[in-house]
C-alpha cells in the first residue's frame, strides 16, 4: 500500500473522511496529503462549503408558487365537499 | 374596533373540525417550504403537486392528533417529506452513475495525482452571491445541477446536506447501507460541486 494517497485518492474518499469512517492510516494519509496539495486542499473546503450554499441557494421563495396555491385550493374544495359525494 | 386575526392554535382547531378556509389560512404561510421541501426531493413538477395535495391532505386528517410539542411548520414539513418519500418509492427510476469518474474532479496523470492544477481555483469563496441577481442565477445553477442528479444521488443529498439527517438515519429510511449513503452523497457533491464551478467561472469546464 502507497505510502501516501495520491489525488484520485483522496478525492475518492473525501466524503468518508469527513464522516470519520475510514481506518486511521488512511485517514492519516489523506490529511498529510490536503496538507500538502493545494488542489486537494481546495476541492475538500469546496466539498465542504457545498452544504451551506446550497442551503441559502434553494431555500423556499417568499411566495409559494402557483402549483402549491392549486394544490391547497384543491384540497379545500375536496374538503368542503360531503363524504361519499 | 377591529378583531384581532385568530392565532395558530384557533385555526388547528376551525381546520381539525372540518372549516377549510381555517385549513387554508394555516397552511398558506408554509405552503412555500412545504413545496420547495417535496420539490427538492422529487425534482419534478408534476410529482411535487401530487404529493403536496397527498401532503395536505394528510395534515388535514392528522391534525386532531397534532399535540402542539413542535412548531405546526415543523410538523407539517416532516408530514411533506414523508409523502414526498413516499410518492418517490412508487417511482420506478433505474440509473446507472456507479461509474468511478463521478467521485473525483480530475483530470488526473497516471500515478492519479492532478494535471494542470492551475486550472482547478478556490471556486468556494467566489462562489458566495451577493447581489439579488446573483442569488437568483445560484439558485437557478443549483436547481438545474440538482434537477441533472439521478434520483438515488439527489435524495441522499437533499436528505444529508439540506435536511441535516443522520447517515444512519437516511440508510435506515431509503433501505441502504451507510457505506452505499455516503458513496452517492460523495457523487452527488462531487457532481454539484462541478457544476457550480463551472457557473462560477462563467461557463467554462
Amino acid at each position: 500500500m502507497k505510502l501516501l494517497p495520491s489525488c484520485h485518492d483522496v478525492q475518492t474518499d473525501l466524503t468518508e473522511y469527513a464522516e470519520g469512517t475510514l481506518p486511521v492510516s488512511r485517514r492519516l494519509g489523506i490529511r498529510l496529503h490536503l496538507w500538502m496539495c493545494w488542489v486537494c486542499a481546495a476541492f475538500a473546503r469546496g466539498l465542504e462549503a457545498l452544504p451551506g450554499i446550497a442551503k441559502t441557494a434553494l431555500a423556499p421563495p417568499p411566495e409559494a408558487p402557483g402549483a402549491a396555491t392549486d394544490a391547497l385550493a384543491q384540497v379545500q374544495l375536496a374538503l368542503r365537499k360531503p363524504p361519499g359525494t | 374596533m377591529t378583531e384581532s386575526p385568530p392565532t395558530e392554535t384557533e385555526l388547528i382547531q376551525r381546520a381539525a373540525e372540518g372549516d377549510s378556509d381555517a385549513f387554508g389560512a394555516l397552511v398558506t404561510p408554509h405552503l412555500s417550504l412545504f413545496h420547495n421541501g417535496i420539490h427538492r426531493i422529487l425534482g419534478n413538477t408534476a410529482d411535487t403537486q401530487d404529493a403536496l395535495q397527498d401532503a395536505l391532505m394528510s395534515i388535514h386528517r392528522d391534525l386532531p392528533r397534532f399535540e402542539g410539542r413542535s412548531r405546526f411548520s415543523s410538523w407539517g414539513y416532516k408530514v411533506c417529506l414523508n409523502a414526498a418519500l413516499m410518492v418517490r418509492r412508487s417511482r420506478v427510476r433505474i440509473h446507472d452513475m456507479e461509474r468511478s469518474e463521478f467521485l473525483t474532479l480530475g483530470p488526473f496523470d497516471d500515478r492519479g495525482h492532478h494535471l494542470e492544477s492551475e486550472r482547478l481555483p478556490e471556486w468556494q469563496v467566489e462562489a458566495q452571491a451577493h447581489s439579488l441577481v446573483e442569488q437568483q442565477e445560484m439558485r437557478e445553477c443549483l436547481t438545474r445541477a440538482l434537477d441533472e442528479l439521478p434520483d438515488s444521488h439527489r435524495i441522499v443529498f437533499v436528505l444529508k446536506d439540506l435536511e441535516d439527517w443522520e447517515t444512519d438515519d437516511i440508510a435506515r429510511h431509503l433501505q441502504l447501507s451507510p457505506g452505499t449513503v455516503r458513496q452517492r452523497l460523495h457523487r452527488a457533491r462531487v457532481l454539484l460541486q462541478a457544476r457550480l464551478r463551472t457557473h462560477v467561472l462563467g461557463g467554462r469546464p
